[in-house]
């Protein structure tokens, strides 16, 4: 503090003047000799019944008044506990304010939540911003979003701030940091800075410092959200095995849920329970019993922690589920001794899924119950019966994986490859040997480059008519397509021009093929119902999906492409309808947002050039208009003393 | 305000003390005194002390009431005079010319001349004074000279509050002292007064003595004058008062008229007379009330 505000707020002492003032006008009688004074009675001089009639209002007034005044003289100076943006110049600046909404943020810092603290903080920027200053809001919880992009409306800024509400997403500091700078970078200010508002705990606490390649200076205030010892324990799934529920626990860093008991209950029922056992990620098997078929199940971890929203998850029924597996054994016996390469490509993986071997594709849509995937070596063809038991399979979200051969070139007549193909494919040379070397394939990966000295003397090339409606995921040198995607209605089908026989070519044992299944399997999985996915992640959901209803209430869909698509942001039972069935999906909780841990900070991130806690704020204009009330409260009082006779004020 | 005597020179109390006698001759003057004698002088109603003799039986038949029988006789009457001197005299105030004891000597000193004048003997007590001499009974211009010697020189000290033996030290010399058919008046402001004084005046009527007791008060005193908030420090004892004269003064006055009567009613039971002088008064007026309060 300055001489200067010393001085300033020295002023607030002459609040002594009106006391002394009215002191003194109590003394000021005058003392005079008068030998009869003891016939004199005592009364209160009238000065002093005045001074006590002003007393509370008149001294009060001019007491505040000399306060006001001295604050008016300090005020550029006073120092409030606000949050507010070091100004190095007089020039406008522009401000990314990055809001973490993860699931962490819901952590109690003091009596309110981290989000909370978080908010206010945001508003308390925003109070100390000044025309022409651009601020935009981007939310850190995974995926980073942007709330809106830097403007000078700062009105909107303080709607949009005020609406933003707590979920249970991941923390993604780096992207939503990223995002940040990017809306910066085109903005004309020189000053120009990110702002994080976040407990740092993106469950990445030993990854690089946050801020040490970043552009724009970086303020990360809100240390005391960060101090805090607080322990997190969640409940990531619990699924419904008959007759068992299966919890799945998670805690963080060196935190245990030993001892906590978990319950399993309907509706306020409780049906089974169990307690943690002393490992911090565990699976725990809970019995349950007394459970009618269809009831609602939700699992509860006890005992309380930082974050009461991920200790209670919905039980799902586990379904089982397998991938058919159509091949022709009698080459492949021959070569390999055993079942169908495929199949044993499918045991390799030791997915979770069975592979269930078929004489033939079904040609009765109930024969697909039970499959979450269909694969096909070199069909024949399809018949009338199966074109439509798969049209209905893959409609209602069926994954099929289709490789095509000699055999499916010579379709007998009456077979076609619909509707997976339109048109008839040919079997013939290989003009090309290799897969195109394109590390950036989005299936396979790495595991592309295994295919590009492919040994495959022919293939299979789809008509042009068909190129033109597949998605192209691996492709021959020349272009054409290796493995292809087509979307059929909720479901898909792979195409590969080249069958899983060895004699055909060595594809099946290319790394690529492995890597082809296991994107196979995951596709299934993503197609089975119902499904769990993490919280905040985007469900895609088919263009007949119509409402959805989450635990806070119905949620809009987004319409993206003709395909609905769903981003739930907290953890809970979700109820999609799609083409009038009513079907549930779970967003579960992401284990790495229990480890509370803060991510290192850069240290010059979190000096204080950029901003301050107890920043300078000039309180003038309102104090000044204090002043000014208090000014014509004091003549307001003035004016009535003055219409009040003394005499009848004594009397 | 001084609180010692103002005259300055004796001269100017011998002129005025003339002056103020020979405004008096101009009016009635006698040397006389109802009582025992020789020529019926009328009747009076009894009081208490009253010689039996003189009780009225026939009229006492006649009327009912208890009368006494009034003689007039030719005599020389002793003049007491008891100037009170204490503090409080010393009191002038804004609107007197002479501080109350300059008054009370001034009046004192016109009717020692009158007295004198008339051949009568004259003596002065004080009350307080400090250092003030009195002059013991005598007659002829040197008594009248040694009188004024003494008020020249008194001055206004002593607290009747804190020295209540100052009453008994005047007053019991006094009563032993004066003898039957004196004329003894008191010239005091009464303030600060012990409260039995009136009695002790009253006693001193009730044998046969004339009583006057006059009280000497400045215009500010009778009226209060002063506006708002003042704080009033009496000379003789600790009181202090802050008051606000707007709001005191009738209580004042009241309290102030209480006072007066309380002298006049005690003393008028005895045949004494009770008398208020102004020291902004005219002093010839006054003399001339008091001497005719004497008869």
């Amino acid at each position: 503090m300055s001489f200067v505000t010393i001085f300033a707020l020295g002023i607030a002492a002459f609040i002594a003047l009106p006391i002394l003032a009215h002191r003194l006008r109590r003394r000021r009688a005058e003392e005079r000799a008068f030998p009869a004074a003891a016939l004199v009675p005592p009364a209160p001089p009238r000065a002093r019944r005045r001074a006590k009639l002003e007393d509370r209002a008149l001294f009060g007034v001019r007491a505040l008044a000399i306060a006001a005044l001295a604050l008016l003289g300090a005020s550029p100076l006073v120092r409030c506990t606000r949050l507010s943006l070091s100004r190095s110049s007089g020039a406008s600046m522009a401000v990314a304010i990055v809001i973490d909404d993860s699931m962490s943020m819901r952590a109690k810092a003091g009596n309110q939540t981290r989000f909370a603290r978080a908010k206010a903080a945001a508003s308390e920027l925003l109070a100390g911003t000044r025309d022409g200053d651009a601020v935009g809001v981007v939310l850190a919880g995974s995926p980073p979003r942007v709330a809106l992009a830097p403007t000078t409306e700062l009105d909107a800024v303080s709607s949009i701030i005020s609406s933003t509400t707590e979920s249970d997403r991941a923390t993604d500091l780096d992207g939503a940091i990223h995002l940040a700078e990017t809306l910066l970078a085109a903005l004309p200010q020189v000053d120009k800075r990110v702002v994080v508002l976040s407990d740092l705990a993106d469950g990445k606490p030993d990854a690089p410092a946050l801020g040490e390649n970043a552009v724009v200076p970086i303020w990360a205030p809100l240390a005391e959200i960060r101090d805090t010892k607080e322990t997190d324990c969640a409940i990531t799934s619990a699924d419904d095995t008959g007759g068992r529920v299966i919890v799945r626990l998670a805690c963080g860093k060196d935190v245990s849920a030993s001892g906590r008991r978990v319950e399993v209950r309907a509706g306020e029922r409780v049906v089974g329970s169990g307690t943690a056992t002393a490992t911090t990620t565990t699976d725990l098997s809970v019995d349950v019993t007394g459970v009618t078929p269809g009831e609602a199940l939700t699992a509860h971890l006890l005992g309380g922690d930082a974050i009461a929203t991920d200790d209670v998850a919905p039980v799902l029924v586990s379904q089982s589920g397998a991938i058919g597996v159509v091949a022709e054994a009698a080459d492949e016996t021959a070569v390999t001794g055993g079942p169908p390469v495929v199949e044993q490509a499918f045991a390799a993986l030791r997915s979770d899924l069975a592979t269930r071997p078929l004489p033939a594709v079904p040609d009765q849509p109930g024969d697909f119950h039970g499959f979450f995937g269909l694969v096909v070596d070199d069909p024949p063809g399809f018949t009338p019966e199966q074109r439509r038991a798969l049209s209905q399979y893959l409609e209602g979200g069926g994954v099929m994986l289709v490789a095509l051969g000699p055999r499916a070139s010579a379709a007998p007549l009456g077979a076609t490859l619909q509707p997976l193909l339109d048109h008839a494919t040919t079997w013939s040379e290989a003009k090309s040997k290799g897969a195109k070397p394109d590390a950036d394939a989005v299936l396979l990966g790495e595991a592309t480059r295994s295919l590009v000295d492919l040994g495959a003397a022919k293939r299979t090339t789809l008509s042009p008519a068909d190129v033109g409606s597949v998605e192209n995921l691996v492709a021959w040198s020349d272009g054409a397509p290796l493995v292809a995607r087509r979307v059929i209605g909720r479901g898909e089908a792979w195409i590969v021009t080249l069958p899983f026989a060895l004699d055909a070519s060595d594809l099946p044992l290319r790394p690529a093929f492995i890597a082809l299944l296991d994107a196979f399997v995951a596709t299934t999985h993503t197609h089975a119902a119902p499904r769990r996915a993490d919280v905040g992640a985007t469900w895609t959901l088919p263009s007949g999906a119509s409402a959805a209803k989450g635990p806070s209430g119905a949620i809009d869909l987004v319409r993206e492409g003709g395909r609905a698509k769903l981003s739930p942001p907290v953890v809970g039972a979700y109820h999609v309808t799609i083409d009038g069935k009513d079907e549930l999906r779970v967003a579960a909780p992401i284990a790495r947002e229990t480890d509370l841990r803060p991510r290192a900070l850069k240290s010059q991130e979190a000096s204080s050039h950029l901003g301050a806690t107890q920043a300078q704020v000039d309180i003038s204009p309102y104090v000044a208009v204090a002043l000014l009330l208090l000014l014509f409260a004091e003549l307001a009082l003035r004016l009535r003393a003055g219409q009040s006779p003394g005499e009848k004020m004594i009397g | 305000m001084t609180t010692s005597f103002p005259w300055g020179d004796i001269a100017s109390l011998r002129i005025r003390s003339r002056l103020v006698a020979e405004g008096v001759y101009a009016g009635a003057h006698r040397s006389a005194r109802r009582g025992s004698g020789i020529e019926f002088g009328g009747h009076r109603e009894y009081v208490a002390g009253d010689d039996l003799r003189w009780l009225d039986r026939r009229a006492l038949l006649r009327h009912g009431r208890h009368l006494v029988r009034q003689f007039e006789t030719e005599t020389d009457r002793a003049l007491r005079l008891v100037v009170d001197a204490s503090a409080s005299m010393g009191y002038r105030g804004s609107r007197a010319p002479e501080t109350k004891l300059g008054v009370a000597s001034l009046l004192a000193a016109a009717l020692a001349r009158i007295a004198v004048s008339s051949g009568d003997p004259i003596g002065l007590a004080y009350l307080g004074g400090g250092s003030a001499r009195p002059v013991a009974l005598s007659g002829g211009r040197e008594a009248f000279d040694r009188l004024l010697g003494s008020l020249e020189i008194a001055k206004a000290e002593g607290d009747a509050v804190r020295d209540p033996e100052m009453l008994e030290r005047s007053f019991g010399v006094l009563e032993r002292a004066a003898r039957r058919g004196s004329v003894v008046i008191v010239l005091s402001d009464l303030l600060d007064l012990p409260r039995d004084t009136a009695e002790h005046f009253s006693a001193m009527a009730a044998r046969g003595r004339s009583v006057v007791v006059v009280q000497v008060l400045a215009p500010d005193e009778i009226d209060l004058p002063f506006d708002g908030t003042v704080r009033l420090r009496a000379l003789e004892g600790d009181v202090v008062v802050e008051t606000d004269t707007a709001v005191a003064r009738d209580a004042y006055l009241a309290a102030l008229r209480g006072l007066a009567a309380h002298y006049e009613t005690t003393l008028m039971a005895r045949g004494a007379r009770f008398l208020r002088v102004s020291t902004a008064d005219d002093p010839v007026a006054s003399v001339r009330a008091i001497v005719g309060a004497v008869r």
